[in-house]
């Protein structure tokens, strides 16, 4: 690839035609109701320039229905643009759809060779490359075992595995991964960045800000089919969550104020955020308020669910009082998976060091929506925390130090 | 004028293709049977019992006089079921393939000939028994026996053929798989499987040339029981009809894969 592109979209479009009802039966079709139903035109993509080099990866970022999946579609070149161009480099590989040709009565080798040789391989070269998908998806005590009696985390290793080792020139990853275990993950992120570096050109479609700031170079936003913004990943994903804040607040439900006891209340739509689908009903410091630097902060969130909420993202944010944030974590950068909620029951935290200098903090809490689209519930300036011991001075953090002068 | 390596580029993609069909066809074969107590054995004993109930209804029952009425009706027989289920089995080879659709790159239209390639393994697996069968009614090979790769062939493009437009059709109308069914039901006593056409009258034997099946079959039977040379027209003529068939279908077949991943 010298062409200095691995992607190069060209204003591209994809038209589709919404039917409300076409027909799907003979019966239907004969009764008059046609095949086309009817029909309006919409654009699912429409004006979509960008270029992605070989060796850097582009982050599309937007909500559902944006077009993410038809751009991802078009690259993977099921499907052709209506309008503009697309020009793409030979090897085209995608970490979606994983799995999907196998097969539980073989065995995982025979899947493997399977997924291999559909993925563009010919046979002699996905034997060559069995014993590396193996060992990656550290599978090889079962590989001779029938599928069918792996779990789904096994199955999902195996198809990365397959899919990173067919030598993509350009990787489509939609969403990303969350099955199989957290070493697992890290060893996917760091094949994936391998990967980069040897000139693959990397799409990721990803819901998670943190990630897109993580790994990409550039980010797209998306919207109802059209550039937002196509801008360092930095800058996209500040001003995606911005937007995510603003619509977190057009959701938020008037509710009266709660009394929490020592002077401290929750106001909504002033310390308090969220649709309320799930409350943070109390926030409990468990090793207490006051904290000495350098020690354990255990942290129980108790929440309530009226109705049934999907996998939600639970946060932590701690902040000094002039507004630093000094840590920052969620369930989904630690790759914690949080099950559907509903009733009611508590998230614990322990964050082993806490190493910041002396004086007053806030631990802001929040449970997001699945795909950061908005918050549920976030408490922000509440819960006051104060750290005691050495200061900081200038600085954020006092980690055990020690001068030799000599 | 091909570079080398324009042609290496190209002989990787036949390559490729080849290899996609010969594992999916294997991997269709496993399927089939990996968990059934008699395996591939039910490719011969599916056919089998099938000439069994035919033959008391057909040759006891409804007296047929044919000659070796047992090696005619059982190659008719083969020859049918290699033909009809590859043909139901392709019509919704698109709707039950997404995950192959959607697989960027992927050759999709060679998913036919892996379907009627599968099929043609269960025919291939149970011809030794019809190899009996007329050992038995003292029928010998011979040479027009060369044939047979140029009928086999024949009959293999013309069901790839009527598979691309069928698949392509259930995609919009999934009543099709239904159609096609109850169609080839009916189509096979039209097809002289268990009687000669021959004993059909003349008045109605113009619509029964008409079915290429019936062609076909004659041509099988001629080659394998009476070591006549197929006739040439007829054939030739099917030959093209089937590539025009494969010609048209596959761009048909293609397309609308792409619109059934754009309708999920």
């Amino acid at each position: 690839m010298n062409r200095g592109f691995a992607i190069a979209a060209h204003g591209v479009g994809k038209q589709y035609l919404r039917r409300s009802d076409p027909a799907r039966t003979w019966r239907e079709l004969l009764t008059g109701r046609g095949l086309r139903g009817t029909s309006e035109q919409f654009w699912a993509l429409r004006d979509v320039t960008f270029v992605v080099e070989p060796g850097s990866m582009l982050g599309v970022v937007g909500a559902n229905g944006a077009g993410k999946s038809t751009l991802l579609r078009l690259l993977a070149g099921i499907g052709r643009p209506d309008e503009g161009r697309l020009e793409i480099s030979d090897r085209v590989n995608g970490l979606f759809e994983l799995g999907g040709a196998f097969l539980g009565d073989l065995t995982g080798r025979e899947n493997a060779l399977l997924a291999a040789v559909v993925a563009g391989f010919t046979r002699a070269e996905a034997r060559a490359q069995m014993d590396p998908i193996v060992d990656f998806a550290e599978l090889a005590h079962v590989i001779d075992a029938p599928l069918r009696t792996y779990s789904t985390g096994m199955m999902m290793r195996l198809a990365f595995s397959v899919a990173v080792h067919t030598e993509p020139s350009v990787l489509l990853v939609d969403e990303f991964l969350s099955v199989g275990d957290l070493a697992f993950q890290s060893k996917c992120l760091a094949k994936i960045r391998t990967l980069k570096d040897g000139g693959t050109a990397v799409v990721l479609v990803s819901h998670g800000m943190d990630q897109v700031r993580l790994l990409c170079d550039r980010a797209l936003w998306l919207r109802d089919g059209r550039v937002v913004a196509l801008e360092a990943a930095e800058v996209v994903a500040g001003a995606y969550e911005a937007e995510m804040l603003a619509e977190t607040v057009r959701r938020t439900p008037d509710r009266p104020p709660v009394d929490l006891g020592a002077g401290r209340e929750l106001r909504i739509n002033e310390n308090r955020f969220g649709s309320q689908d799930v409350e943070i009903e109390r926030v409990e410091l468990v090793s207490g308020s006051r904290l000495a630097s350098g020690g354990a902060l255990d942290i129980a969130i108790h929440w309530r669910a009226e109705t049934a909420v999907p996998a939600p993202i639970f946060s932590v944010t701690i902040r000094r009082e002039d507004g630093v944030i000094c840590v920052d974590t969620n369930t989904r950068v630690s790759l914690v998976e949080v099950p559907d909620l509903a009733g009611q029951g508590s998230v614990r935290v322990r964050i082993e060091r806490l190493d910041l200098g002396a004086g007053q903090y806030f631990v802001d809490v929040g449970v997001f929506e699945q795909h950061w689209r908005h918050a549920y519930d976030y408490h922000w300036h509440v819960y006051p925390l104060v750290v005691e011991g050495r200061t900081a001075l200038k600085g954020v953090l006092v980690p055990a130090s020690r001068w030799t002068i000599g | 004028m091909k570079t080398p390596a324009e042609a290496a580029a190209r002989w990787r993609r036949w390559r490729h293709g080849w290899d996609v069909v010969v594992i999916l066809v294997d991997r269709d074969l496993k399927a089939l049977y990996k968990r059934s107590i008699l395996g591939i054995g039910w490719a011969v004993a599916a056919p089998l019992l099938q000439l069994l109930v035919f033959s008391l209804v057909f040759h006891r029952v409804l007296a047929v006089q044919v000659d070796n009425y047992t090696s005619f009706a059982f190659c008719g027989l083969l020859v049918w079921s290699w033909f009809q289920s590859a043909l139901s089995q392709s019509t919704g080879l698109i709707t039950s393939s997404q995950a192959l659709v959607r697989q960027p790159g992927f050759p999709l239209a060679l998913l036919p000939f892996v379907t009627v390639g599968v099929r043609f393994i269960h025919y291939a697996i149970a011809l030794p028994i019809l190899f009996v069968f007329m050992a038995v009614q003292g029928i010998r090979p011979g040479i027009a026996w060369l044939a047979l790769p140029v009928v086999a062939a024949v009959q293999f493009v013309l069901t790839t053929g009527l598979a691309y437009p069928l698949a392509a059709l259930n995609v919009r109308l999934r009543d099709t798989q239904h159609v096609v069914f109850v169609v080839l039901q009916l189509l096979m006593f039209l097809t002289p499987i268990f009687y000669s056409v021959e004993s059909v009258p003349a008045k109605y034997r113009p619509w029964f040339d008409l079915n290429p099946m019936t062609v076909l079959l004659d041509a099988w039977r001629g080659v394998l029981l009476h070591n006549h040379w197929p006739a040439a027209g007829p054939l030739t003529l099917l030959g093209l009809i089937a590539v025009l068939l494969v010609w048209v279908g596959e761009r048909l077949f293609v397309s609308q894969s792409y619109r059934f991943v754009d309708e999920l």
